[in-house]
């Protein structure tokens, strides 16, 4: 099955790089969210999206809140998160597990870590 | 009668002189007071010159933050900018690359071909000169290869830069921390100068609207190459995947620092 990845940040560059990254891995199908309302939104709006990649520290709501939403959520609560972020301290980690997101990037990444990371997420999860 | 209003009188006047007495003891308390009374008046007299330009000092620092919080934001959208049109020519010489790539690929198949007709050539006309030097000066499959690696390091590289630009978001947050730490500052400082003068109170409602104010950041974000916290998110992970029961998960997480 097709990925179609939800890539959620609120610097256009870091989301630029992140598709950037996809592309190079093989990926082509993503919709764009600048902070985790506006990707609530697109959620909502589009059932095909079976992938999130969200940053941390957004304005409106954090990636963090996005995380917590989206489990709650009997509809969404299955979707993959891989979160990508500048907080790289043992607490943040552990806050993000506990979360449930499935799998944790430190920025800056390369494409190889970012390709790894995607690649454990579909081995362990059925997508 | 006369000897009665004689004995009140003289009792009046002990009284009077009693009062008199009370009257001169404070003025001559008042003359010792006088000079410690001169000290502080001239004292504040000094104080008071100080204090106006400690609050002219305070009200032109606090006038000059949200300037610097504009420089801030400067910075920031300048370098969005210029990593964007860094990202807009990576992105032409990726693709340009990529179409390099494919050209190659055709070229490739082509001198795999000619290369058979040659070998099928030089065997079939061995004598012939001309058709020797022909097949010598061809392009050959090895010297394409040579020409791939080398577009393939160079698409590496704008890889590598496109990476590098995430330095952008990290500065980025770094620069919004520095905001708010100067925002706070100002709070504190205009706070000051409402206690010495109601106008600071107006300089910081008049404050005009920042958008890295709104920016979320994170304080600690740095931009490093060495991994260790990809490690340490890759050894927390692995261990929570391991951990079978929610008491492993609660033990691992219970010791956070």
């Amino acid at each position: 099955m097709a990925l179609k990845f939800l890539v959620v940040d609120d610097s256009a560059t870091m989301r630029r790089i992140v598709l950037n990254s996809l592309k190079q891995i093989g990926h082509e199908s993503f919709v764009e969210a600048s902070d985790g309302r506006d990707a609530l939104n697109k959620l909502s709006a589009d059932d095909s999206i079976n992938f999130i990649i969200t940053d941390w520290n957004m304005p409106e709501v954090s990636g963090l809140d996005l995380v917590k939403t989206v489990r709650a959520n009997p509809k969404t609560a299955n979707i993959p998160i891989l979160m990508v972020t500048t907080r790289g301290m043992k607490e943040d980690i552990v806050e993000a597990l506990n979360a449930k997101v499935n799998n944790y990037v430190v920025k800056p990444f390369t494409p190889q870590v970012l390709r790894e990371k995607i690649e454990q997420i579909i081995s362990s999860v059925n997508v | 009668m006369f000897n009665g209003v004689q004995m009140e009188m003289s009792l009046n006047m002990e009284k009077l002189f009693e009062k008199l007495g009370d009257l001169k003891s404070f003025f001559v308390y008042g003359q010792k007071l006088i000079p410690t009374l001169q000290k502080i008046m001239d004292f504040i007299q000094d104080t008071v010159p100080l204090l106006e330009s400690v609050n002219k000092s305070i009200a032109e620092s606090t006038a000059k933050i949200p300037k610097a919080s504009n420089q801030l934001h400067s910075v920031s959208s300048a370098t969005e900018m210029a990593t964007t049109e860094i990202l807009d020519l990576v992105d032409g010489i990726s693709n340009e690359l990529n179409s390099i790539f494919t050209k190659v690929d055709e070229v490739k198949t082509k001198v795999q071909n000619q290369s058979e007709l040659s070998k099928r050539l030089k065997e079939k006309y061995p004598d012939d000169q001309d058709i020797q030097d022909y097949i010598s000066h061809s392009i050959t499959l090895e010297e394409l290869e040579l020409f791939q690696s080398v577009s393939n390091k160079i698409q590496e590289s704008v890889m590598n830069i496109t990476l590098a630009l995430q330095v952008q978001d990290i500065t980025s947050q770094q620069l919004s921390s520095v905001n708010h730490l100067i925002n706070s500052i100002q709070e504190k400082l205009a706070g000051l100068l409402i206690d010495l003068n109601s106008n600071g109170k107006e300089k910081i409602v008049n404050k005009e609207e920042n958008p890295l104010d709104k920016a979320a950041f994170n304080e600690n974000a740095r931009y490093q190459k060495n991994n260790e916290s990809q490690k340490l998110a890759d050894e927390l992970i692995a261990q929570t995947n391991s951990s079978k029961s929610q008491e492993e998960i609660d033990k691992l997480f219970s010791n956070t620092k």
